[in-house]
């Protein structure tokens, strides 16, 4: 097999790992079950399809432009296959720095403010809002646990420890990370791949490792009573945010994994298998285009 | 979890005699005064503390005299509001920004209604 070959099959990788497998991934709900496992999973394919993508082009490009007597032709081919990996590498790249410093400044500002206006009770601060809102500012050093007096007031002690304990499981686990890296490739390419279904199952899979971590502590029923409570709770304010939809028109952004959340803090059954297989599926998939990349080179050792 | 450093920690003790002194404008000596009370702080302090907040457009600042005086540039009710419609305004864009993560987002009639039902089974158990 030759350099063309190997790039050939990664492109096809490339084009499943962009398309039909995310949409594949994020049907098949009872992934949930295993978040970390499925997390990982997700991450693996993000990483195949790049690694597929740029490895394809290279080959091509390597496999075609370089040694002795090409035509005209093949310096074409070679050149625009460059040129690609080129493109895809540094769309990656300039949104990675753009998403970062854009989420690093307004984290800064927002941080900057809470700080100023909240009262620090315990490990969290309390900001004097009737909204009822908990949320999580993310940070190395800084990171904040942010609930309202509005949420302080609904929620009895076990639920708000509840609570405090799930966006604690946010802050220590770094899932802003994970959140942040899916970000950065739905910005660098939000329609050519489904980057969209990936950042939002991933969206909720963080919130399932946060919702176990706080299980763990607290027990399933604070924090399902926690989350009805927050999420029946009046959105004072909400209707004077500009762009956003009042009364009956709900926001098509709505948490629609709201559900699958309840649901899973009622599943105490273990998934191991679950998680192996998923961790099977992600260790293959970063396998396969490693050794397609590497095989022209491999190809001369034998 | 480290909390706010020592300027941080000033800055909100300047901010909270602001908003108590309202609607009169401060002057650095007024705030130094009502600073040392409670803690050692230097006169230069307060007021780097003052053109910082300044800068990051916390406080008016004008001339008054030969001195400086200070006022917030809203009431903390004011500005704790802002803060938290924008931090809405981030959870309404689900897709997009992850910049601040809440513990659960904005939910539709149906969704509420799942929830309550799912909420049952559990407790049921």
């Amino acid at each position: 097999m030759g350099p063309t070959s190997a790039a050939a099959v990664l492109a096809v990788l490339a084009l499943l790992l962009a398309g039909p497998v995310p949409a594949f991934l994020s049907r098949r709900t009872a992934i949930r079950r295993a978040p970390r496992a499925a997390t990982v999973l997700w991450q693996a394919v993000a990483l195949a399809a790049v690694l597929s993508a740029t490895g394809a082009t290279l080959a091509l490009s390597t496999g075609t432009g370089l040694g002795e007597g090409r035509g005209p032709v093949e310096l074409v081919v070679a050149a625009l296959a460059l040129a690609v990996t080129v493109v895809v590498v540094g769309r990656l790249l300039l949104s990675g720095h753009l998403v970062g410093t854009r989420l690093r400044a307004l984290r800064r500002e927002h941080r900057r403010l809470v700080d100023l206006l909240g009262s620090p009770e315990g490990d969290h601060l309390v900001l004097e809002d009737e909204t009822p809102v908990a949320y999580c500012l993310p940070g190395v050093l800084h990171g904040r646990v942010v609930v309202t007096r509005g949420a302080v007031v609904r929620l009895p002690e076990e639920q708000l420890a509840a609570v405090l304990a799930h966006e604690r499981a946010h802050l220590h686990a770094r899932h802003d990370l994970v959140l942040e890296a899916f970000t950065v490739l739905h910005s660098a390419f939000p329609r050519v791949v489904s980057s969209d279904r990936a950042l939002a199952e991933v969206r909720l899979l963080v919130e399932l490792l946060a919702d176990a971590a706080a299980r763990r502590q607290h027990g399933a029923v604070p924090l399902a009573r926690a989350l009805v409570t927050l999420a029946d709770g009046p959105r004072v304010g909400a209707a004077a945010v500009p762009g956003r939809g009042t009364g009956a028109g709900v926001p098509a952004t709505a948490d629609a994994g709201l559900r699958s959340r309840v649901e899973l803090l009622a599943d105490d059954r273990s998934h191991r298998l679950l998680a192996a297989v998923l961790y099977t599926a992600a260790a293959v998939l970063l396998v396969v285009p490693t050794v397609f990349v590497a095989y022209p080179w491999l190809a001369t050792l034998v | 979890m480290v909390f706010r450093p020592r300027m941080g920690e000033l800055e909100r003790a300047v901010m909270e005699h602001l908003w108590g002194a309202a609607p009169a404008w401060s002057s650095v000596r007024d705030v130094h005064a009502a600073l040392s009370g409670e803690r050692e702080i230097a006169y230069t302090t307060v007021m780097t503390v003052l053109d910082r907040l300044a800068k990051k457009s916390l406080v008016r600042r004008r001339k008054e005299g030969r001195a400086h005086v200070y006022a917030a540039v809203s009431s903390r009710g004011a500005m704790t509001a802002d803060v938290m419609r924008e931090a809405l305004a981030e959870f309404g864009e689900q897709d997009r920004r992850t910049a601040l993560v809440a513990f659960v987002g904005e939910a539709s009639e149906e969704e509420r209604a799942a929830l309550r039902e799912a909420l049952a089974e559990l407790e049921n158990r």
